[in-house]
């Protein structure tokens, strides 16, 4: 590469001796600027918001941050952030930030749950989790004490956290917010490559000729890819295309060379659509060779319910739900098809005015011949599917026709590279994991998969759903690096490395983050801690939550930096550290894990998550937890207790706490507090060292430390489980070091296209030892890869298909799946009643529940209020008007906003969006918990509401 | 000044605290609190969030409506950081690629030549900071070495097509009271730094080597990760 003069190309180490970057500036003032940056500290660290992973350069002056610029070294965002990424300088600095635990306490002191809250020490707040934990355990086993967990958890505390349940209380009962945005992802990456996490990477965007956004406001939700998406863009305008596919017109179609507006939930329709004109009209666009070689074809029933509670529910029989809920909620158990989808379902078996009755798991699949799968995309021509799915009332059938083609010759074209990204819109969708597989099947079949500007490509909504959700594993049903509870050779392998006796972790999965919502409205659940997130405020059919919380009893404790509706809602609140007051890492999109040092001391009392749950384990022993008899499986199942023999053996005693076996065991100490180390050196360590405010610590004197580097300690041994599965983790000096790896980092080496042999690894030793070196992918992935065969309609036991050797189970070793996925109607649409969609959502300048960025003054002045962006003549019909307030009412409940006609985001007539980040405006009040069966997540775009004037 | 004195306060309290704790080895036996603190009032929502009183509502949006080219701005929150909009924007938006009003008064050259002191978009802007990686249809390789943390700085001309989308950083701003005060203290580094950003020349590179001289290079042994017990674990 050759550099001319305005061009510099070195490496930062030697960027402070350069004297100019292609432009002058005058010696005095650089005197000056230096002087004055003095006394300022600047660091590398992660943006704390959305999963675009941005790198921000950090400057603190006298213990507190002053100043935040893009990273000019971070691959992601290239000297550029967002308005929050830019903010975070003043996310930590809220006037009412938590400084002290706070109980619900009676006039005596002593706690009530029906108390209002006094400031306690951290001694008394650990005295009564411990107290209230125990009684749980006790009373419900371990399905009684549960976790609202995050992918906004760094690395080390989501791991600290999954260790303390699954290997101390052995409880599955820990989910993250991340099941509300990434789940639909994840079982599309399992069921079709056998491994989570996407194939490509953010290069794509200056590779490809083409992007599609799927139900994804990229402009506002994932600002600096946008960015990238609109330098390329405007580099080569005519060349490069953008299609934004909405329900409604956003920023993301203010770029767009077209943008197509459907119905709700017909984007199912469409990719259909487009596999339809593949596999029907250019037969020769499908790349045959990369299909036999790769692909194999897959089923599954479609009468799999819409993932609500079914009729056989405690609260269901106890009248906890109003008939008006119920008119939607009994559609779990049984549906009639409707003339809109019975075209699709009718390969199924099923015609209009059928009864289908819901009692198929979801997850179940089946493989198929191409020519079945071929038979469930006949119903999707560009009639019918136009008929369905065109979104806008005020669009001619004519346009929308042409634009649906426009979409699927792009696709088709043979030498255009086409990236299609999504987010919430197809992954927040009661048929969520069969949307994100549809996606894949197009690019399969034209063999635009996993190769550099050719990919669909699933963006992550949270900082590190990807990083700690995914990979650590804080879900129910996983364990780190993709085993999977279920399993008994993963918890094997886990309870080994974690030096616990064989049997420990418990089997008996399935508290997802709503089940945990429905088991604590049961009765179920005893006690639950929510972790890095907002649950009552975030989760949809929001009033029963909130009062099982106040109602019940239970109890709840709250670990967050600033006072949320799941704060208030709780009977303890615990302040925590946040996010630049501690050490921490975190995972992106494209797999890119970043680290940051602690900037700061914690304001008041507060300490980080990890320290939380560190001194909660010193709470519990061997015989508190292992060594009982449990129910399991919601009282159906016992679990049994470990015996004193098998403790022994393990080298522990009955009263052996959790602490010393899980956290401050040999192994950990090896990791070492060193101020000569050039990674610790000069940086604060409030876990390890403890820190110049003298906390008094859960024993209730003054915290001094653990003595080693707990941090280093816990993601090491984390990524040891990576290291060698395809999920490889560099060491934890390396990640100080550079702005971020892709993994799996073999050798040192980033991978940035997985199964592809020219840059993946795994892939090439997978091509190796199946004899093909020659073969350009290996979908290596190794789980659900021995499936059954038949055909649409189901197994067939004596089937052979032409691509098995022999009936039964058959292995696709290496090998993807391409899904028969069929048009199904949500559970809630308009009626005469309630006529209009409601979809929620973000908007750029806030960030979820809105508790950091709603502190923010820039922030919160950008965006004071949520608003209800609507159709001018749709207000009219309504009779409310432009800045005045209404009501968005459903079947579950109410709030007021301020009509929006006019706004960044223009809805067709029919649909409302209302974002959710204002407490005022709780608008998961009005939305209904429906999610996808397989995936657990919920439909947060699209429920019925009516319109009126406050 | 102001930081000093909390500082100090802090200090004496948590001496306080120890003093207590050296003279008793369980200092904290028996917590007398007292409720004091209500529901509703922490966080944002002050009223009741069981029910949707009539008094709850959403803080209402009140942008400027000053003209633009009245000549107000608004302050940098803090050395380079984005400023806001300080006028109205009604009519101005969306950015569509072929049309981005903003450029009709921000541009260097325009808003130089202006009497309305438009903000000039500062020299960041016309930076290309992305290097061109190698693709030639075959093979992509990277043109920058990560491990090293390699940049590449370009002035050019034009404005950088990552920065097209100028609300993507800069909003305008409601008035009124805030929902809650943020404690951050504001630093520049020049005596114009609330009004004019600084990042450029030999600063947009300046202490991106967080960890200085050779300790902050990768080494083959940070690779080998030789101190982690864990290294060679495998299952």
């Amino acid at each position: 590469m050759s550099l001319s003069r305005r061009e510099f190309l070195k490496s930062s180490a030697a960027a402070s001796a350069a004297a100019a970057v292609g432009m002058s500036v005058p010696t005095q003032l650089q005197a000056q600027a230096s002087q004055a940056e003095g006394g300022w500290r600047w660091d590398k660290a992660a943006c704390r918001f959305c999963g675009t992973g941005c790198g921000i350069m950090m400057a603190t002056k006298n213990g507190k941050i002053v100043a935040v610029k893009g990273d000019p070294a971070a691959p992601v965002n290239r000297g550029l952030n967002c308005i929050k990424g830019y903010f975070n300088a003043k996310i930590m600095y809220g006037a009412d930030r938590l400084t002290k635990p706070l109980l619900r306490v009676d006039a005596n002191g002593k706690f009530d749950k029906k108390g209002q809250f006094a400031e306690v020490s951290w001694k008394r707040a650990f005295d009564i989790m411990e107290e209230k934990a125990k009684a749980a355990f006790n009373e419900k086993g371990p399905e009684g004490v549960a976790v609202f967990a995050s992918g906004q958890y760094t690395v080390m505390e989501g791991y600290a956290a999954q260790k303390m349940m699954k290997g101390g209380f052995r409880s599955n009962a820990i989910d993250p917010n991340a099941r509300h945005c990434m789940a639909s992802a994840v079982v599309g990456f399992y069921q079709t490559f056998g491994i989570d996490e996407p194939s490509g990477c953010y290069d794509d965007i200056e590779l490809t000729d083409t992007v599609v956004s799927w139900g994804s406001n990229m402009a506002e939700m994932h600002p600096i890819l946008w960015s990238r998406v609109t330098d390329r863009k405007l580099s080569d305008p005519d060349r490069v295309k953008i299609i934004n596919m909405s329900t409604y017109t956003h920023r993301t179609s203010d770029l767009a060379d077209t943008e197509i507006i459907f119905s709700p939930q017909t984007d199912t329709a469409i990719w259909n659509y487009i596999a339809r004109e593949i596999v029907f009209n250019h037969s020769e666009s499908i790349d045959w060779d990369f299909v036999n070689k790769h692909i194999v074809f897959a089923a599954a029933a479609p009468n799999i319910g819409y993932g609500m509670r079914k009729s056989n529910e405690k609260s269901i029989k106890e009248g906890k739900y109003t008939p008006a809920e119920m008119e939607i909620i009994s559609k779990e158990m049984s549906t009639v098809v409707s003339q809109k989808e019975a075209p699709a379902l009718e390969p199924y078996g099923y015609k209009a005015g059928d009864t289908m009755v819901h009692n198929q798991p979801g997850l179940k699949h089946w493989l198929i011949e191409f020519e079945e799968y071929k038979k469930s995309l006949e119903p999707y021509t560009l009639d019918y599917v136009a008929k369905i799915s065109k979104g806008d009332p005020d669009e001619s059938i004519d346009s929308f026709k042409a634009k649906l083609q426009e979409l699927a010759a792009l696709y088709i074209e043979k030498e255009r590279k086409v990236v299609s990204f999504w987010t919430m819109g197809m992954n927040q969708h009661t048929r969520g994991t069969w949307t994100n597989t549809l996606a894949y099947n197009v690019h399969f079949l034209l063999n635009k998969q996993a190769k550099p500007g050719d990919g669909a490509f699933s963006l992550t909504g949270q900082p590190s759903a990807c990083g700690t959700a995914r990979e650590v594993g804080t879900f129910t049903h996983r364990l780190p690096a993709d085993m999977m509870v279920k399993n008994p050779e993963h918890r094997a392998i886990v309870e080994k490395r974690w030096q616990i006796p064989t049997g420990t972790i418990n089997g008996q999965m399935g508290q997802h983050i709503m089940r945990i919502h429905r088991d604590i409205e049961d009765g179920h659940v005893k006690f639950a801690w929510v972790n890095v997130c907002n649950p009552y405020q975030d989760s949809a059919s929001a009033s029963h939550w909130i009062k099982a919380a106040r109602d019940m009893d239970n109890f709840i404790v709250t670990s967050d930096g600033y006072p949320g509706i799941s704060a208030k809602v709780s009977d303890l609140i615990l302040p925590s550290a946040m996010i630049y007051e501690k050490w921490g890492a975190y995972g992106n999109a494209e797999r890119r894990t970043q680290h940051w040092r602690q900037q700061v001391l914690p304001v008041g009392d507060s300490m980080s998550d990890t320290w939380q749950w560190v001194e909660f384990s010193k709470r519990f022993t061997v015989k508190d937890l292992w060594m009982k008899d449990v129910k399991v499986a919601w009282g159906k199942k016992t679990l049994k207790g470990i015996s004193a023999d098998a403790v022994k053996r393990a080298g522990y005693t009955p009263d052996t706490t959790m602490y010393e076996i899980l956290f401050a065991n040999d192994r950990a100490k090896t990791y070492k507090i060193d101020e000569k180390d050039p990674i610790q050196a000069g940086y604060d360590n409030s876990e390890c060292s403890g820190d110049s405010r003298g906390v008094l610590g859960s024993d209730g004197k003054e915290f001094k430390g653990y003595g080693f580097f707990i941090h280093k300690y816990l993601f090491e041994e984390y990524a040891s489980f990576t290291r060698g599965h395809g999920h490889d983790l560099a060491p934890f000096d390396v990640y100080h070091k550079v702005r971020g790896l892709k993994w799996p980092v073999v050798n040192g080496k980033e991978t940035p296209w997985r199964f592809n042999t020219k840059y993946d690894p795994y892939a090439v030793k997978a091509a190796k030892e199946e004899g093909h070196p020659e073969w350009t992918h290996a979908f290596y992935g190794g789980f659900l890869k021995k499936r059954p065969q038949g055909d649409l309609n189901g197994i067939k036991k004596d089937l052979k298909l032409s691509y098995a050797d022999k009936p039964g189970k058959h292995y696709l070793k290496n090998k993807a799946k391409i899904f028969a996925r069929p048009y199904m109607d949500p559970p809630e649409m308009p009626d005469e009643n309630y006529d209009t969609w409601l979809c929620t959502g973000r908007v750029l300048e806030h960030w979820h529940s809105g508790t950091m960025t709603m502190r923010v003054p820039e922030l919160y002045r950008a965006v004071p209020e949520a608003l209800c962006y609507m159709h001018p003549q749709d207000a009219e019909k309504f009779g409310v008007k432009q800045g005045q307030l209404c009501w968005v009412e459903s079947r579950r409940g109410k709030v007021k906003a301020r009509v929006e006609t006019r706004g960044r985001n223009k809805t067709p007539k029919g649909l409302v969006f209302v974002p959710w980040f204002d407490e005022k405006v709780f608008i998961n009040k009005v939305c209904l918990d429906a999610t996808c069966p397989l995936s657990k997540q919920t439909d947060y775009k699209k429920c019925a509401v009516k319109i009126y004037k406050a | 000044m102001k930081t000093i004195v909390k500082i100090t306060l802090s200090l004496f309290t948590v001496s306080l605290l120890f003093v207590g704790c050296g003279n008793d080895a369980t200092p904290v036996t028996k917590e007398s609190v007292k409720p004091t603190i209500s529901e509703e009032s922490l966080g944002l929502r002050k009223t009741n969030i069981y029910t949707e009183a009539p008094e709850t509502t959403g803080d209402v949006t009140n942008y400027s409506k000053n003209y633009t080219g009245s000549g107000k701005t608004i302050k940098r929150a803090f050395q380079d950081a984005p400023p806001m909009i300080p006028h109205d924007t009604d009519g101005m938006l969306p950015i569509k690629i072929k049309d981005n009003q903003c450029l009709n008064c921000h541009m260097p050259e325009l808003a130089s030549s202006m009497e309305m002191g438009a903000t000039p978009i500062p020299v960041s802007h016309f930076t290309n900071f992305r290097p061109t990686h190698n693709y030639d249809g075959k093979m992509f390789t990277k043109s920058v070495d990560n491990m090293k943390n390699e940049i590449s700085i370009k002035e050019t001309t034009h404005l950088q097509g990552a920065r097209f989308n100028c609300t993507q950083c800069h909003a305008p701003q409601s008035q009124g009271k805030l929902a809650v005060e943020n404690d951050f203290e504001a630093a520049y580094t020049s005596p114009d730094g609330a009004e004019k950003s600084r990042w450029s020349g030999t600063s947009l590179s300046d202490s991106l080597d967080t960890i200085k001289g050779d300790a902050g290079k990768v080494t083959a042994e940070d690779i080998e990760n030789k101190d982690s017990v864990y290294r060679n674990m495998e299952h």
